[in-house]
């Protein structure tokens, strides 16, 4: 679904990706792990051409995507993205956040893209909320109708980085349990988290990034229980 | 102390049809000045965020040049200056000098708020697929027109006691009336002092305005 060949990356002098590979299969869930500044979160940037990267290649549905010549637009359309920070649009309602892309990119009715985005907000269980402005939601409010929003542009692909990350402790299981949902009903994800619970849970593979590359790829009873790299071992404990 | 109370009251009851009729034409000026700004602000703010570097160094060069330069050299360099080339009257050289000289202010305003919008919401944007002419309109300028609010309300209250020194060039607004007022009846204090007034009541009546409208604004999505 996903692939990506030999990535390199840098900003100015640093490297921050050394050749990474990552094949990603359709209905896949795929966790990223690693310390901060590994290079998990520019990685996920890459896939949707946030980042642009230095050489390598990326393959979406089969196509290898060209960023001089391909249109990034539809590309990013087809790529949904929930960020640390949710972003949500602070002069628009939680309904008009869900439909502003369905509407303006894919010209949907307006009408159409509100009954989608009441769906979509029942959901994630946030319907009663469609009419209220983000700044009167709470942050687990807030990444779930950033993530109904990337949802009502009907992706193939969800890239999730650190959703949580940004969340009071007690808000965290209620942005999981949507994603696992999610994951539940075959939506191809990649998921950089420091959510251990979530990467035993819900992926079926978790992937360790240390200093630009990937040293551990592995189900998640096997990363786990049985790592095979050093460098796995130590975050492992660090992180339990 | 008594006296000059009934002096002033006496300058304000003999000059209040004619500061009437000045006040209209000082408003005038303001509306133009910051309509006038404004157009011109938000023109040279999208040329300083542009891609192109001859037309960030065309803003640079304007906004530089105006910011550097008195309000009133401007006003006579319109007046007197450019009427070598082309005649025009000089209550319209002087608006248009008040709108080149607000719009370098109003440019740098418009800059301000829309680099302070959060990247991360050009970012959300685009991740949903929206091109760049789509996120700027629907994302980033509603935000940035926002965040301009204060600062452009701020700069219209300049413009409104700035629009006094276009006296220069003999326009009757308000304050070549009081100073045609006094230079005539030798009351300066009372003359100034009314014409302060008139000056002050604007600027309430402006500001209140603006607060009403900010407050709207905050109800509507806090």
């Amino acid at each position: 679904m996903i692939i990506g060949k030999n990535i390199h990356k840098s900003f100015g002098d640093l490297e921050v990706l050394k050749g990474v590979d990552l094949h990603v299969e359709p209905q896949e869930v795929v966790v990223i792990v690693g310390v901060s500044g590994s290079g998990k979160s520019t990685l996920l940037r890459c896939f949707n051409f946030l980042e642009m990267i230095n050489s390598g290649e990326i393959i979406i549905d089969g196509k290898t995507i060209n960023p001089k010549k391909d249109d990034l637009t539809k590309v990013r359309a087809e790529v949904g993205m929930v960020f640390q920070h949710f972003n949500l649009f602070p002069h628009k309602t939680v309904l008009e956040n869900v439909i502003e892309a369905p509407v303006t990119v894919k010209k949907m009715k307006k009408e159409e893209a509100e009954k989608l985005g009441m769906n979509l907000l029942r959901k994630v269980g946030l319907e009663e909320k469609a009419n209220v402005y983000p700044s009167k939601l709470s942050g687990g409010q807030k990444q779930r109708v950033a993530i109904a929003r990337s949802l009502a542009m009907e992706p193939k692909v969800m890239l999730f980085d650190e959703p949580t990350s940004a969340l009071d402790p007690e808000l965290v299981g209620e942005v999981l349990q949507v994603m696992k949902q999610l994951a539940e009903e075959g939506m191809t994800m990649i998921v950089v988290t420091h959510e251990m619970k979530f990467a035993k849970e819900a992926a079926d593979r978790v992937v360790m990034i240390d200093q630009g590359t990937i040293i551990e790829s592995a189900d998640p009873k096997t990363f786990f229980e049985n790592p095979q790299n050093e460098r796995t071992r130590q975050f492992i404990q660090l992180v339990e | 102390m008594p006296e000059l109370l009934i002096d002033v009251y006496d300058v304000f009851m003999r000059t209040y049809p004619g500061f009437l009729r000045a006040v209209v034409v000082t408003l005038q000026l303001t509306a133009i000045g910051v309509i006038l700004g404004t157009v011109i602000g938000l023109i040279f703010a999208l040329m300083k965020i542009s891609g192109s570097k001859i037309l960030r160094g065309i803003a640079n060069f304007y906004i530089t040049v105006i910011r550097g330069t008195p309000l009133i050299v401007q006003i006579m360099f319109l007046y007197f200056g450019i009427v070598e080339f082309y005649t025009m009257s000089n209550f319209w050289a002087g608006a248009i000098a008040l709108g080149v000289h607000n719009g370098a202010y109003i440019a740098e305003i418009f800059r301000g708020a829309i680099q302070g919008v959060d990247p991360g919401q050009r970012e959300a944007s685009m991740s949903l697929g929206m091109n760049r002419k789509q996120t700027m309109q629907r994302i980033v300028f509603p935000q940035a027109l926002r965040r301009s609010i204060p600062p452009l309300g701020n700069q219209f209250i300049i413009t409104l006691k700035d629009s006094s020194l276009v006296y220069i060039i003999g326009v009757a607004e308000i304050f070549s009336l009081a100073n045609r007022e006094a230079a005539q009846s030798y009351q300066f204090f009372e003359s100034f002092l009314v014409v302060g007034i008139y000056y002050l009541v604007l600027v309430m009546i402006f500001t209140f305005l603006l607060r009403l409208y900010e407050n709207k604004l905050d109800v509507d999505r806090a």
